[in-house]
């Protein structure tokens, strides 16, 4: 069965027909039925997965437009079956949330739109054409926009207008760098294609790839997003409902970072030598500057969101400095900020709604009336923060050892992202649960977690912890594949051989063939 | 030689005389419908034949007429966006007393588009371009009660003529390079001596031929009558100039350069080329600030005119191909967009005005999905059919070294982004005051129908953009390999 195709057509489906329905009650389940369908499809497609392959498997391929070499290619590798499960967890979970407190204004449309965000991103993080992943790319865009601005909360419609505005200026540029790259390779393979493993090969020469890779990296960096591009998401994450900013911040903030690493490393390796220590430089200068926006915000939400600047970061540093370790940790990162973040937005849901504000100077003491809602924040703060045993602390420790080997500088730099992540996290949850009640009735009851809320917090918080526990069950699938990303480009920049965990004309033999992991 | 060829124009011709002589013919209250329905049957005979005569060139008088894929494929897209004008102006209520008038005019402004595509001679290139510029200097101002629709007839008319002049003073000069009109013989010329590169008249002919076209089409510096005419004009006019003129235009700059003048294309390539980065970039910016939809998408129309010509400049086969596949899309957007217009006009006053649309898709969801897809369609956005032209077009500036071409125009496109999605937002968003106004009149079917069908339209030529691509190559075939 071709279930990476169905993976994407269940969700596109399930938007289509709860969008036409005019029984909330009705739309609700299908659109429960649809996401949860979606999550058993990437269960069946994880399952099936073979850890030893590090190429695309599982790949349905249909010709589309055969005379501009486009086509429907879509399938999995170690970097992105992860980001597969992230996507359909998160969305069931946010559908959840969703149908939970259901917009009064035309509700049913509000869950054909999400669903239909789901299917873009499922596609864009299987996507094996270039052109297949710039229509993914776009494609969500748009029902992410009018949740922001048909649901947006704060009466301005501005934020929606930036967020596309933004992306598009780098998208298009993108569109512009995908063609030219189709047609540069094709003087050297002879046919017209768009399939990344055909381009994968491709020697445009280092001048050539540099400019073609720059073309990338805007959209790249607008959409991670990346200092100084990140003027859209202060209003994006502010203004959009809490549900849909959930969405945006766990899984739609790793499609500029998935594209680096699928897209970027591989097919450009000889232009990835010009740009490493640029990039490094605007994800370093975007851990400290979003600490210290998170450190000074003065709502939980944009608190959460700086933070989460800051983390993508991270995940850009891990990927850019071309070492094995870093880059699973990357990946590793991309799923724990995805589950941290959510729990954490989710949180600020439950806190805003009972009391009212997400100010977070006009709170204080909840944990007094809400001890099960404190317990939960305080394992999310924990592993926001990093602290060793947290899921995060895994990702952020391959990602620091792996830059501290190649840049020990940076290392030094980015360690003080975890210090002020401290700093903000605690500050998020002190000014909030402790202290005298205040801002609240009740002692805060009215933002104890119900069994509502549980169902959303809970299932996040366990994965979270089984990430801590065993993160071997998630890099073990990754190590391949990271690894055959980066080979080329770090070939080409002249590391060390022992460093490279593939070379690349050996890249679709089985992983066993390869070095352990030192 | 076979004067048969040209069997299809016999038959738009002999429609169209038959309707306007119906102009004259009292008809009574049972028979006014009949020259609309005589039009619509004459039109779905000209589709009929055109596919009957799909294949091999074959010519009519002297060569003075050419019947050939190329021909056939944009005659029979003019033929759509004719029946399609005259659907949207099924039952309208401004130029009720004068139905046949318009019908026939229509038909006539068609049959000139169908000549000019289907042209194998300056001289009656000229004349197509004429008969279709006449007819449409009328219809503009057919609304005679209304003084908008009168002052819009009358701009049209000024600036059109000088356009003529210009048009008839190129070809003029080409003739004089060359010493023949026909295209062919043009191109046989050109072929035999190589450019004519240092010839200063040669140049001449082609800046007053493009400027002169690009009146028609509404190209930067000859766009400023745009706006303005497109507003003023009754919207099925409007619709049918977006649509059919341009489709016309194309194909007469495509028979002009990519098909005439090939053999000198690195003398007008940068020409054109910078016609159409200017041009996109100006359309882009003039249609931010519009109010009136209408305006808004006389300007887009432009930016799009500039788009297409991205594919005449780049002069390769690839390029023709993204044309003609664009100018599907973009009949079918733009007709999406106006069936809309037209709709919400009939329904409440000043329904051009952008703010009319307000709430309107909370309204009628269907009309709101359909002006979505048309405007994230003119915007580009995957995986609609003008995201898979501007694709195309992109892909053949690049293909044929001018990617600055393309770079400035996904610069524009990000600019035009702006003005089509505010179309979006404020459909969707509530309306002002929270009133649904909406005169539930009853939706005309006729607009309804053709709505629906260009909405449907965008997705399909995008999901089966092969098989449309194909056709859309052996026009370009035609075109280029005689």
């Amino acid at each position: 069965m071709p279930w990476v195709s169905i993976l994407i057509l269940v969700p596109l489906a399930a938007a289509v027909v709860v969008a036409l329905m005019r029984d909330r009650r009705i739309a609700r389940v299908v659109a429960l039925a649809g996401s949860t369908l979606a999550l058993a499809v990437s269960v069946v497609v994880v399952a099936s997965f073979d850890r030893g392959v590090a190429v695309m498997q599982q790949v349905d391929h249909l010709d589309w437009i055969p005379s501009a070499g486009v086509s429907w290619d879509v399938g999995v590798d170690g970097i992105s079956i992860w980001l597969v499960l992230l996507t359909t967890a998160i969305f069931t979970l946010g559908t959840v949330a969703a149908c939970q407190r259901l917009p009064e204004q035309r509700g049913s449309v509000f869950l054909g739109l999400i669903l239909l965000a789901e299917a873009g991103l499922l596609g864009l993080f299987t996507a094996g054409d270039l052109i297949l992943f710039y229509v993914c790319w776009e494609f969500m865009l748009i029902p992410f926009a009018l949740l922001i601005w048909n649901w947006g909360e704060g009466g301005q419609k501005t934020a929606g207008l930036v967020f596309v505005v933004y992306t598009m200026a780098g998208s298009l540029l993108m569109l512009v760098a995908i063609i030219s790259t189709g047609i540069i390779a094709m003087d050297h393979t002879g046919g017209l294609s768009f399939l990344i493993r055909d381009l994968q090969g491709v020697a445009f020469g280092e001048a050539t790839s540099t400019i073609l890779l720059a073309g990338f990296l805007i959209a790249f960096a607008i959409k991670i997003p990346l200092w100084p591009l990140h003027g859209w998401l202060p209003r994006a994450y502010s203004q959009a409902p809490l549900v849909v900013t959930i969405l945006l911040a766990a899984v739609m903030s790793k499609a500029g970072v998935y594209g680096l690493l699928r897209i970027g490393l591989p097919v450009f390796p000889e232009g990835v030598g010009n740009v490493v220590i640029p990039i490094a430089i605007l994800a370093l200068t975007g851990i400290v500057y979003g600490s210290l926006l998170a450190w000074r915000a003065t709502t939980m939400r944009l608190l959460v969101g700086y933070s989460s600047m800051a983390h993508l970061g991270f995940i850009v540093l891990g990927i850019i400095v071309l070492d094995r370790m870093a880059a699973q940790g990357a990946v590793l990162q991309m799923v724990n900020h995805g589950l941290v973040a959510a729990a954490a937005f989710v949180i600020v849901l439950i806190l805003g709604r009972g009391a009212g504000t997400e100010d977070m100077d006009r709170l204080s003491g909840l944990a007094k009336g809400a001890p099960r809602m404190a317990v939960a924040f305080l394992i999310v703060t924990m592993a926001a923060l990093a602290l060793p045993g947290s899921n995060a602390f895994v990702g952020e420790f391959f990602i620091l050892g792996g830059v501290f080997n190649q840049y020990a500088w940076m290392a030094v730099i980015a360690t003080l992202g975890i210090i002020y992540a401290a700093v903000y996290m605690l500050r998020m949850y002190q000014s909030t649960m402790n202290g005298p009640v205040h801002g609240v009735r009740d002692d805060g009851r009215a933002v104890e977690m119900t069994a509502r809320d549980a169902i959303v917090l809970i299932p996040l918080i366990l994965m979270m912890m089984w990430i801590a526990v065993w993160p071997g069950s998630l890099v073990g699938a990754t190590r391949a594949s990271t690894d055959m990303a980066l080979a080329p480009a770090q070939l080409a920049d002249g590391r060390p051989v022992e460093q490279i965990g593939i070379l690349p004309a050996r890249a679709a033999l089985p992983a066993t063939d390869h070095p352990e992991q030192p | 030689m076979n004067a048969g060829a040209a069997l299809a124009l016999y038959v738009m011709g002999a429609v169209t005389v038959l309707v306007l002589v119906l102009a004259v013919t009292p008809l009574g209250a049972r028979g006014r419908r009949v020259p609309e329905v005589l039009a619509l049957l004459g039109l779905a005979a000209t589709v009929a034949i055109a596919v009957a005569q799909w294949g091999e060139r074959q010519t009519a008088f002297s060569g003075e007429l050419r019947v050939d894929r190329f021909g056939l494929l944009l005659a029979i897209l003019i033929v759509i966006a004719a029946g399609a004008t005259i659907l949207l102006s099924w039952g309208e209520p401004a130029a009720a007393g004068r139905r046949p008038e318009f019908t026939g005019l229509v038909l006539a402004a068609a049959t000139g588009m169908m000549l000019t595509v289907m042209s194998g001679d300056l001289v009656t290139l000229f004349i197509g371009i004429e008969l279709l510029s006449v007819s449409l200097y009328v219809l503009c101002a057919i609304e005679v009660a209304r003084g908008q629709s009168l002052e819009s007839g009358l701009k049209y008319l000024i600036t059109g003529a000088i356009g003529t002049a210009l048009l008839i003073y190129g070809f003029a000069l080409l003739y004089g390079v060359t010493g023949t009109t026909s295209l062919e013989g043009i191109s046989a010329r050109l072929g035999a001596v190589g450019s004519p590169a240092p010839e200063p008249l040669f140049i001449a002919a082609i800046v007053l031929v493009v400027v002169a076209l690009g009146f028609k089409a509404s190209t930067v510096p000859f766009h400023m009558w745009t706006p303005d005419v497109y507003q003023g004009a009754p919207t099925p006019v409007t619709t049918f100039m977006a649509t059919g003129t341009k489709t016309a235009v194309m194909g007469a700059f495509l028979l002009v350069f990519t098909g005439a003048t090939h053999q000198a294309s690195g003398d007008w390539r940068v020409v054109i080329g910078a016609v159409a980065a200017i041009t996109m970039v100006v359309g882009n910016i003039g249609a931010l600030l519009q109010d009136n939809i209408k305006r808004m998408l006389g300007w887009s129309s432009i930016a799009q005119a500039g788009y297409l010509l991205i594919g005449v400049a780049v002069g390769t086969l690839a390029g023709t191909e993204s044309v003609i596949y664009y100018l599907f899309a973009y009949v079918a957007m733009t007709l999406a967009a106006f069936a809309i217009v037209i709709l919400r006009e009939r329904e409440v006053e000043n329904g051009d005005h952008v703010e009319a649309l307000a709430g309107y898709g909370r309204a009628r969801p269907w009309a709101g999905v359909v002006m979505t897809l048309a405007m994230l369609c003119l915007a580009g956005f995957p995986p609609l059919a003008g995201f898979v032209g501007k694709f195309l077009l992109f892909g053949s500036a690049v293909d044929a070294d001018m990617t600055w071409l393309a770079i400035v125009g996904a610069v524009a496109s990000v600019v035009s982004v702006v003005y089509y999605l505010r179309v979006v937002i404020v459909m969707w968003a509530p309306p002002p005051g929270g009133r649904h106004e909406v005169r539930r009149l009853g939706v005309p079917r006729a607009v309804a129908g053709v709505a629906i069908a260009a909405g449907v339209a965008v997705i399909a030529l995008a999901i089966w953009a092969q098989p449309v691509l194909d056709v859309c190559a052996d026009a370009a075939r035609a075109l280029m390999i005689p």
